[in-house]
């Protein structure tokens, strides 16, 4: 099934900032446990959160960031026909939210006030959130299985044996019906995973011919990009904002509860064309490369993304990130560091301070310290956070999977000793 | 200025090491001097601190004296975040410390992320958890005798008491070296797997030259990882504590960089000192009873990566023990990456993962060097014999490590290692299992991952074996850093 991400942005009334911030106190951190907006009982939603920017240099901003199953308008309508009380008692603090119990009216709100993100990466690709929780189980029935054979010198020798002897507990045992292969569904599956990886490439079809047609006007408007883009980036002011020591402590304090955690940052575009034209351009790509290369659960071999998505909002003139991930920032961090680098670098250098670069993808986000400086400088709070597994990781939730897709099929004993390895 | 590519250190210019003025406990562990005392200390008369460390000065072991040169007794000394504030360090400056020095070890997050909660919480703690136990001042001696270091001791004590220029917070904590040398009390050989910084002087004795030419592949380091304004890993000098230059009238600093600031860390480092009790019998009761006790020495080897010797499980074909007893030079990847040697979440795979990884192992070794620590530890009471009548060597006596490591960024580093690595039930893709000696109280179960063919093993049972008693986070000065700190205009 696709998965949905958006975020919803809305300008809050100047005047009730600080109401906005005493609703956002009483309904964080946790939104599992929230009495105010529980979502816990929403089976189509990942992960969500949400976000007071309060930056100097745009106006005070709500986001709220949604990551679900299934289409953005059916989520809407649930979410409108479950959680009206708390979406009043949020937005009512907003510019133009609609009081009264219209419920389309609501919806039609929140639809205005839909971004898209420019680009973004989604870990466990075509999982429902109910798949990956009956996967959970599938493996850990599967774990006292064996665990109880063993104890009763009952596990064959043989690794193909002792597939067999899986497959027919799994078969036997009602709560793992849902297990057995669906070849229809599957085949429409791969078919819907195929256009998800198609479909970003269709415009291409007509911009590489145009492009070459266009090649002897491209070259020198490219050459022309490049030697401004050199010039600026030698110039670009690079001063990190000492990344108040209150604020890192004040961050810290919501992190590291659970085995993920969530990073929101709201950053000003360097101003200028320059800027304007090259960061759509760059997060066209980058979303080209998550779409179509980055479908096996890693990004740029960053293995603890669940959903991560950046999105040019204010007109353009700040750019959003919001991710969800395992382990600490301090990992997260480092993966940024030693594995995605350039992508990272392609993306923020087009934002204020961010470390010096040198055409666009090198150096900066390589430079360890300055980067991390910069990112906990730059790092809004999370006023409240969701999570539907908090402690299931990436290669978790990849290793359930496989161990779900291996039941089915022949497998030599090679085959079923790599899988058991799974165990 | 362009850091060079991430990857097994390089070489490259850098300033020579100045070990004249770093602290010996950067260069070595005192392996020779079998008996030493750490001093958990408070500053009483700040005027009178910085008058008796004036003279501590010109005392402290640099790393500049060779193995065969060391006066004994030997002498090093750090200080907290509150304890550069308490002897005079200017508001500004002291604002201006890496946050985990600032802030101490104690904070909620830090609790969180050290798997210091349960009996390892701080307010449990025999020292350093609670405020008036603070710690500002640590001062380590080692001797190569009892009475040695008894002497010392009395003779520095009678100094720094009768000023009032400073108290002790909390009873010293008596590192002593076992009869065994070189192992812990669960008796395993500790201190193995050192990273080696590039540019360090050699000569080091050893009792296994061999070893001494471990191919840097899998140990070297740049060496500002460890030790402030040299090259790090990221092509840049480290930075460590910094002061107002007004604050340095006699020029003991040297400036950092075009800042105006002067550098109070140069030659030193940060110090992470823990205080571990070892419950020495429930961790033989578990390895004996978990698969027999003819299978003790085999448990034992998979908790931990390496049998009690030291020679590792995975790396050379672990036909020759004694051969390979100190052996360093190997990686998981080709020979081991499914943990059937060496388990996945054993000890040293989980504190030194060297280029475990799935596909990339080179990436994944330069990305675990960024994360290394130098251990300066050593085993503190009595080893625990069976049926003996000396009180200190029964079971409900206390006995653990001195835990003491080294590092540039505490948070890059030592807390790295801890979270991401040690107490994470995730860790490369394990479940709901922690480091089975120092990973905090184990989950449920206490299940530890065997891998084998045709299905994996679990023990389970595990117990919490290793509980804090007591921690600080220290800075480590330089030599002339000792000076500007006993000169230091508040």
């Amino acid at each position: 099934m696709t998965q949905t991400v958006f975020t919803v942005i809305t300008e809050v009334d100047p005047e009730r900032v600080g109401d906005l911030e005493q609703v956002l106190a009483r309904i964080g951190p946790d939104l599992r446990t929230s009495d105010v907006l529980p979502l816990g009982d929403f089976e189509t939603l990942h992960f969500a959160s949400l976000v007071l920017a309060r930056d100097a240099t745009l106006p005070p901003t709500l986001i709220f960031e949604h990551n679900v199953d299934g289409s953005l308008d059916a989520w809407l309508a649930t979410l409108v026909a479950r959680a009206s009380p708390a979406l009043d008692v949020l937005y009512s603090n907003c510019i133009g939210y609609p009081a009264g119990d219209d419920g389309e009216l609501k919806q039609a709100y929140l639809a205005a006030h839909v971004v898209r993100p420019g680009a973004y990466h989604i870990g466990a690709t075509g999982r429902t959130r109910a798949r990956i929780g009956q996967e959970a189980q599938l493996r850990q029935g599967i774990e006292d299985y064996v665990e109880a054979e063993m104890t009763a010198g009952r596990l064959p020798g043989d690794p193909v044996a002792i597939r067999s002897a899986i497959r027919a507990f799994v078969a036997g045992d009602p709560a793992f019906a849902w297990a057995k292969p669906n070849h229809l569904q599957a085949a429409r599956e791969q078919l819907g995973a195929m256009w998800e990886r198609v479909r970003p490439v269709l415009p291409l079809v007509i911009l590489v011919p145009v492009a070459v047609v266009l090649l002897p006007l491209l070259v020198p408007l490219l050459v022309g990009w490049a030697v401004v883009l050199r010039g600026k980036e030698l110039t670009d002011d690079v001063r990190q904002d000492p990344a108040g020591s209150g604020t890192v402590e004040a961050l810290s304090r919501t992190e590291d509860f659970v085995a993920q955690n969530h990073l929101a940052s709201v950053i000003p575009v360097k101003p200028g064309l320059l800027r304007a034209v090259t960061l759509p351009v760059v997060l066209y790509v980058v979303n080209l490369s998550a779409r179509v290369l980055a479908t096996k659960g890693t990004l740029a071999g960053i293995p603890s993304i669940h959903f991560a998505h950046w999105s040019r909002i204010n007109g353009g003139r700040h750019l959003l990130f919001l991710s969800n991930f395992d382990g600490s920032w301090e990992s997260y961090l480092g993966d940024f560091i030693d594995k995605g680098h350039a992508g990272l670098s392609a993306v923020w250098s087009n934002t204020v301070n961010f470390p010096r670069t040198r055409l666009l993808v090198e150096d900066g986000a390589e430079d360890g310290p300055q980067f991390r400086q910069w990112a906990r400088a730059k790092q809004c709070p999370t006023a409240a956070w969701y999570s539907a597994y908090p402690n299931a990781t990436m290669p978790i939730i990849d290793n359930n999977t496989a161990i779900h897709k291996g039941l089915y099929g022949a497998m030599d004993k090679e085959e079923a000793q790599a899988w058991l390895r799974r165990l | 200025m362009a850091p060079p590519a991430l990857g097994p250190a390089t070489g490259g210019a850098t300033r020579p090491l100045e070990t004249d003025d770093m602290q010996g406990l950067v260069r070595r562990a005192y392996g020779d001097l079998a008996f030493s005392r750490y001093l958990l200390l408070g500053i009483g008369e700040p005027a009178a601190a910085r008058a008796w460390l004036g003279v501590l000065a010109g005392d402290v072991t640099t790393a500049g004296e060779s193995a065969d040169d060391l006066q004994a007794p030997c002498l090093n000394v750090a200080f907290t975040g509150t304890g550069l504030a308490q002897l005079g360090l200017a508001p500004d400056d002291v604002a201006a410390l890496a946050r985990p020095l600032r802030e101490g070890m104690v904070t909620e997050h830090r609790s969180r992320i050290l798997g210091d909660s349960g009996a390892n919480a701080p307010e449990a703690w025999r020292w350093g958890g609670a405020p008036q136990s603070a710690v500002h001042v640590v001062v380590m001696v080692f001797a190569h005798t009892e009475e040695e270091l008894n002497k010392a001791y009395l003779a520095r004590r009678s100094v720094f008491e009768a000023d009032g220029a400073l108290v002790e917070v909390a009873e010293p904590i008596d590192g002593r070296l076992l009869p065994d040398p070189g192992r812990e009390h669960f008796g395993y050989v500790d201190g193995l797997s050192q990273p080696v910084l590039r540019g360090w002087p050699h000569g080091r004795r050893s009792q296994n030259p061999s070893t001494d030419a471990q191919p840097p592949k899998w140990s070297e380091i740049s060496p500002g990882e460890i030790v402030f304004g040299y090259e790090d890993n990221f092509g840049h000098p480290s930075e460590g504590p910094t002061v107002a230059a007004t604050t340095d009238p006699n020029s003991w600093l040297p400036p950092w960089g075009a800042t105006g600031r002067r550098h109070l860390g140069h030659n030193g480092t940060f110090l992470v000192l823990r205080q571990l009790a070892q419950d020495v019998a429930a961790f033989r009761g578990f390895v004996e009873s978990a698969e027999g006790p003819d299978n003790a020495d085999l448990v034992r080897a998979k908790l931990v990566g390496r049998w009690p010797n030291g020679a590792p499980l995975a790396g050379p074909e672990p036909t020759e023990h004694a051969a390979l007893s100190r052996a360093n030079d190997f990686g998981y990847h080709d020979q081991d990456q499914f943990g059937l040697r060496c388990p996945i979440g054993a000890h040293i795979r989980r504190a030194n993962p060297r280029d475990s990884s799935k596909d990339a192992p080179d990436k994944a070794l330069a990305s675990t060097k960024n994360h290394r620590i130098l251990r300066r530890g050593r085993p503190y009471g009595l080893p625990l014999v069976a049926g003996s009548t000396e009180p200190g060597e029964q079971a409900g006596a206390e006995r653990g490590l001195v835990f003491v490591c080294l590092n540039a960024d505490i948070e890059r580093q030592f807390e790295f290692v801890q979270h991401t690595w040690l107490t994470n039930p995730y860790f490369a893709g394990l479940y709901d299992e922690v480091d089975p000696l120092v990973g905090g109280p184990p989950p449920a179960g206490g299940a530890f991952t065997w891998p084998a063919g045709p299905v994996r093993r679990k023990l389970t049972g595990l117990t919490s074996v290793v509980t804090v008693k007591g921690g600080a986070y220290l800075f480590l000065p330089g030599v002339r850093a000792l000076r500007y700190l006993a000169a230091v205009q508040p």
